[in-house]
Order: C-alpha cells, then structure tokens, then sequence
C-alpha cells in the first residue's frame, strides 16, 4: 500500500472519529442532570420493626420463671369488678384484656390444678405505652382449703410501668398452696375504679 | 517509501488513533455527578420500605426520576355502610424547588387515558395526553389530584411538598427521630417539650399521642399508616386515631402524611392552641373524619389535603365550648358524609351554656364532595352558635348523593334532634353566619342543589344568615329562590348579596 492509501484510510478515521464525536456530544447532553437530585433510600428491611430510635420496652420486660403459670386459665373468684372487666381476663393469657374491682379491699383467688409448692406470682398490666406509669399496694396469700389463708408477702407497694414491661414478679421462699389470693388495697391512677391485672401468674413446682 | 514523505502519514495516523479514541470516549464516558447547580430546579425523592411494593396501578416519574407509589385506602361507596370495604388509589410525594415536568402512566386503567384533569382547577393546569401518558409541569409546592377520563377510578394523589427547613437535630434529647424504613410500634407518647420527626421515606404503623401535655411538634415528611389494623368497629378491633391531641397546649403539626387509618384521623380534644400546615390526610375506612377538633380553642390549619370517608372538617363540643377556629387553603374530597361541619353534637359533654364561636373556613377548595352538604350547621344540642364565616370557596364537583333522597343539600343549617343528640328536651341558636363567596363549577346533575335553612321554635331561631358572591354552574344566584332554599318559620333575616 502506498502513502497515498494510507493517507486516504486515515483521514477516513480521522474525520468519522470527529463526526462520531460530535454526534455523541450533542444526543449525550440530554443525559445530564436536568435537577439536584437527592435520593433519600430506604434501609434493608424484610418487615416492619420497632424503630431503633425509640426505646422498646419490650427489652425490660421482667423475666419470668420458664416453669408452666399455674394460673392460667383456672377458676378464679374477686370481691367485685367493674363493666366488663370480669375475674377471668386475669388468668385468659392475654396482657390486652385485663380484670379491674370496684374499689377496694380488692381480694383475687385463684385455685390451682392441685396443690403445688409456689414460689413466685407476677402481676402484668398491658405494656402498651398508652398506660400511664401507676403503683399497687397487695399482698399475698396462700391456703390450702379456699377457707384458711395464711399471709406469705406483706402488703406493700409495686411499681408498674409501660416503660419497663408493666410487670411485677414477686419471689418468696417455697410454700405448698392449692388457693393463691392477692388483696389489692391502692391504685395510683386516676382513671380507674380499683385495683388492675392483666394477668395474675403464679409460678412453683 | 523515502523518509521525509514517511513522518505526515504517521503523524495523520496518530491523529485518528486519537480521534478514534476521543470518539469511544465520547460514546461511553459517565454523565457528570450532579453537584449542586443553583440553576437547576431541586427534586427530593424517598424511596418506599423494602417491605412494600410500588403500586401497579400507576407509575409516576419527575423529571425522569420513578417515584415510588403507594397504593392508599379511599371509598367509592357513597353511603354509611358499618362493614364498608375500601378501594385503592394512588398516591405519591417527594419535596422540591423550581419547575419540574410530572410524568403519569396509569397501567390500572384498563381502558387507558383518553382524557386527564389536574384538580384543583385553581391550579390552571392542563396536562398533556399522549399515548397513555399524562404529563404536565408544577412550579409550585401543593396538592395535585390527577382525575382520568372524569372519573374518580384511580385518581391520583400527588403531594409536591416544599424543602424541609430546619430539620430537628437527632440528637437532641427532646427530639423523636424516625428514620426511613418501615416500623412498627402500638403508640408514640410525647410530652411537653418533646418533637416527634418522621422522616421522608418512612411508614410507621403506630398512633401518636399527646395527652395533658404542651409545646409538642409532630413533623416530618413521613407517613403514619394504619394498614396493620382491622377497621376500628369490627370484631376485637378498637379505634387508633394516628394524631391524638387531648388537653393539651401549643401542639404544631407540619408535614405528615395520615393514611389507611383504622378510624378518625387527626382528632383535638379540649385542647387550646394548635397550628397544622402541610397534613395530608386520606382515609376509606368507617368514620375516617379528617381534622376533627371537639371544644378546642385557638386552632388553626393551613395548606393541607383532606380526602376522607366521613367529615372532612368538623367541629364539636364533647367537653365545653369551641371558639377561634380557622381552615384556610385546605383541598377537601369527601366521599362520605359533609365537607365543613359544625355539629352535629354541640353539647355531648352537658355544659352550662356551651357555645361554638368564630370558626373560619377561607379559601377551600372541594375538589369533590360525594355525599351530604359541604356547608354545614347541625345543632342538634343546645349550643349558641354564632359568628361563621365561609369565604371564598370553590367547589369542583358538587356530586352530593344524599341518603335516599334526603341530606343532598348544598348548604344546610338546621336544629334538629337526631341519634347523635345528647341535649334532647333544650334547643340552642345559630346565628350571624357569612358565606362570603361560594362558586360550584359542576353539579351531578346540572341544577342547582337545595339548601336549607331552619331554626327550631319561636325561641330558637336561626338569624342573620348572610350570603355574598354565590356562583352555581357558571350562574350567579341572587334569590333564595335561585338557591332552592327552604326557609322554615323560625328561620329569620337569610339574605342573599
């Protein structure tokens, strides 16, 4: 191939290449940001969560014995209650539905399936934070009859708040019991008739 | 090939070897990162959760840029129904600054896009149609309801917001911040002095609360979702009203999107001091009230959005009197029930002497109203009511069904017991109310809607009832009759200017 072939074949490129160029320039302009764009992404999720900037209650809620609740679902008795918030929704496993008396003394029974050596009652309210923070003045008491109750736990107050799990676990040294009775005598909030449980668990072997 | 001709064909050669490579580079080389260009317009877009999908109903694009797109409950059924099942429409945000083009496709519509509005016509847009895709420009934060072929099927709800200024440091004790993503938790409790930030891009399954407290701000540009739970009425269900203000002082709402509420939606109780701007607000499910206030002081709403499955503004007394109330440049749909209600409980919480008193509704627009009266008085207690004015509002379509042939008015004001009376055996008053500018560009049916105006006895009366600038179909009305009014005989001095 002479110089003149050569000549040819690269001023061939040489003005494609420009022609290409400039043709590139003026279809890519378009592609160039027409706004300042933020883009405000969304975090790897699978399902919806407890926002980790707000504190979860659920992390303080008070650890309970991993034995069965003796108290669940068995025959209760209390000296009143009001509206709907009957004895049962104490013991019906569910911290949404709760049992409320008219006043106070306040006595809750619960008989168990048979006697057993009971060492632990905890009483919840609901943990929703809609619960204002309240305190309950009770004590417990065992029996063996349903007619003899001896006293195990001094009536005294206990702090319940949403902000912890609205539970209270109360421990004391083993004792045989067939009849566990909580006698609520305070109430420190404002919007209710008596005494409140949730739940009433009790706890042993 | 001698040396001296050799040297330009290798220069010319190493000339195209690098406008050969000029032109690759050319062909792929990345557009420049945006940096920040004072000329060009500012677009803030969020994505959607992870946990959820973008609507197949509806794709929506700004300056090119997919929006993510929520599919939200509304209702299309025009009357109360206890067990009423929501439809679905979409609606989309982000937050900006300058001119921007909106691009809608509307794959849901099986029979395509023949034709598009842009409501409130206030805004004077018409959008462009072309092959199935609605595409028109906005210059301005607001609301945009884009309606396809004049129906309400798949109405689309774009939420153009300003830039957040100021955004509150997540840091600050005082401060509740939630990020993008989507949460859940049974209730947000904030107390005096606290600000909640939802931000952009997050949707939280939760209620917020704020009970006897005061100086408490609820902002963001988030979204609090009640999708999570059965409507409020239904089996084991219970009412989760996602902004609840009760007793409570100087509480500042900006921003905030409310949907698919289990219940009524943004609620004031006996609270003194509230300013909202920027709440949209869209509910399908019972009783979805919007901005519902009940014997409140000092209340104040601005530049919101309110479509809802019940009243969309209302006013009572549940626990003492309501005084100095103003909406202004609210967008109201109402798919059940009336647009801007006072009533009907005006003493349900049996006070002495209870009055409702300077309430304002100025520059609203109905974009639709589906249902009852948009203008509305029902004392049905024994309340003193007095010193209303309704000025300068528009209503886009004015498709008041009725309930089987009754409360299909326009206007109502009235004095009657009904199930919702508490105060069965007193009657109270209404009276000096303004309507200062009301234009209907469209009504179901051509004609001019009735409105009614009744007092209750002799001495309980309704008074000083003004109406100024009353446009109906492009018509003004000068006469009650014009206005098909029906005035009973404790009705007194209703004019017409």
């Amino acid at each position: 191939m002479n110089n003149k072939n050569y000549i040819i074949i690269f001023s061939v490129i040489t003005v494609l290449s420009l022609a290409i160029s400039a043709v590139a320039l003026l279809t890519r302009r378009g592609e160039e940001p027409t706004v300042n764009l933020t883009v405000v992404q969304a975090p790897a999720q699978t399902e919806a969560e407890w926002p980790p900037t707000i504190f979860n209650p659920l992390s303080l809620i008070i650890a309970l014995p991993d034995t069965p609740n003796l108290a669940l679902e068995r025959p209760v008795t209390a000296s009143s209650f009001t509206d709907i918030y009957v004895p049962a929704n104490a013991v019906d496993g569910s911290a949404t539905s709760y049992w409320e008396s008219h006043g106070f003394p306040a006595e809750f029974t619960i008989e168990l399936d048979g006697t057993h050596n009971v060492s632990t009652v905890a009483v919840a309210l609901n943990p929703s934070l809609l619960w204002e923070a309240r305190s309950q003045a009770f004590e417990i008491l065992v029996s063996s009859d349903g007619n003899s109750f001896t006293s195990i736990v001094a009536n005294e107050m206990h702090a319940f708040d949403p902000t912890t799990g609205n539970t209270v676990r109360v421990d004391f040294a083993p004792v045989q019991a067939r009849y566990v009775r909580l006698v609520f005598t305070v109430n420190s909030a404002v919007r209710t008739m008596g005494a409140q449980a949730a739940e009433i668990m009790v706890f042993g072997s | 090939m001698q040396k001296k001709t050799v040297i330009p064909v290798i220069c010319l050669g190493v000339v195209a070897v690098l406008c050969t490579a000029f032109a690759i580079f050319m062909l792929i080389r990345p557009v420049p990162a945006a940096a920040h260009d004072p000329d060009l317009p500012t677009l803030i877009l969020y994505e959607g959760p992870q946990t959820m999908d973008t609507s197949q109903s509806a794709r929506i694009w700004v300056e090119g840029h997919e929006l993510f797109v929520y599919d939200v409950m509304v209702n299309h059924e025009h009357i109360w129904n206890s067990n009423t099942i929501p439809s679905r429409t979409p609606m989309a945000y982000f937050d900006f600054e300058g001119e921007l083009l909106i691009e809608i496709e509307v794959p849901g519509l099986a029979q395509g896009i023949n034709e598009a509005k842009i409501l409130p016509s206030a805004h004077g847009i018409v959008p462009r149609v072309e092959n199935n895709r609605v595409s028109f420009t906005v210059s301005e934060p607001g609301f945009y309801t884009v309606v396809y072929n004049d129906h309400v099927h798949l109405a689309t709800h774009i939420f153009a917001n300003p830039l957040e200024t100021d955004v509150p440091d997540r840091d600050d004790p005082d401060v509740i911040f939630i990020d993008p993503g989507h949460w859940t938790l049974d209730a947000i409790v904030l107390n005096s002095g606290q600000t909640l930030y939802i931000s952009g891009g997050a949707v939280v399954n939760s209620i917020v609360v704020v009970d006897g407290a005061q100086d408490v701000t609820i902002r963001g540009r988030g979204i609090i979702c009640g999708a999570d739970r059965p409507a409020w009425n239904q089996p084991g269900s219970y009412a989760r009203v996602p902004i609840d203000i009760r007793s409570s002082r100087n509480i500042t709402a900006e921003g905030i999107i409310l949907i698919n509420g289990n219940a009524w939606k943004f609620n004031s109780f006996n609270s003194d001091g509230l300013f909202a701007s920027n709440i949209k607000i869209i509910s399908g499910r019972q009783n979805g009230d919007g901005f519902t206030f009940q014997s409140c002081r000092n209340h104040h709403v601005a530049d919101s959005f309110v479509r809802t499955w019940d009243d969309s503004l209302v006013i009572k007394n549940y626990a003492g009197s309501s005084r100095d109330i103003t909406f202004e440049r609210v967008q109201i749909w109402t798919d059940l029930a009336q647009s801007m209600e006072i009533g009907y409980e005006t003493n349900r919480g049996l006070t002495i002497n209870p009055t409702i008193s300077n309430i304002t509704f100025r520059d609203i627009h109905v974009l639709y109203a589906n249902h009852k009266p948009i203008i509305s008085i029902h004392n049905s207690d024994d309340a003193e009511i007095f010193n209303i004015l309704w000025e300068n509002i528009t209503v886009d379509n004015a498709f008041m069904r009725g309930d089987h042939g009754v409360n299909n008015e326009l206007i109502e004001f009235n004095m009657i017991k009904t199930h919702w009376s508490t105060v069965r055996d007193e009657w109270g008053s209404i009276r000096d109310i303004t309507i200062d500018g009301l234009t209907v560009h469209r009504t179901l049916d051509g004609s001019v809607p009735m409105s009614n105006f009744w007092g209750a006895n002799e001495n309980h009366t309704l008074e000083n009832v003004t109406l100024r600038n009353i446009y109906i179909n492009g018509n003004r009305v000068t006469t009650l009759r014009e206005l098909r009014a029906h005035v009973n005989d404790y009705a007194f001095n209703i004019t017409i200017e």
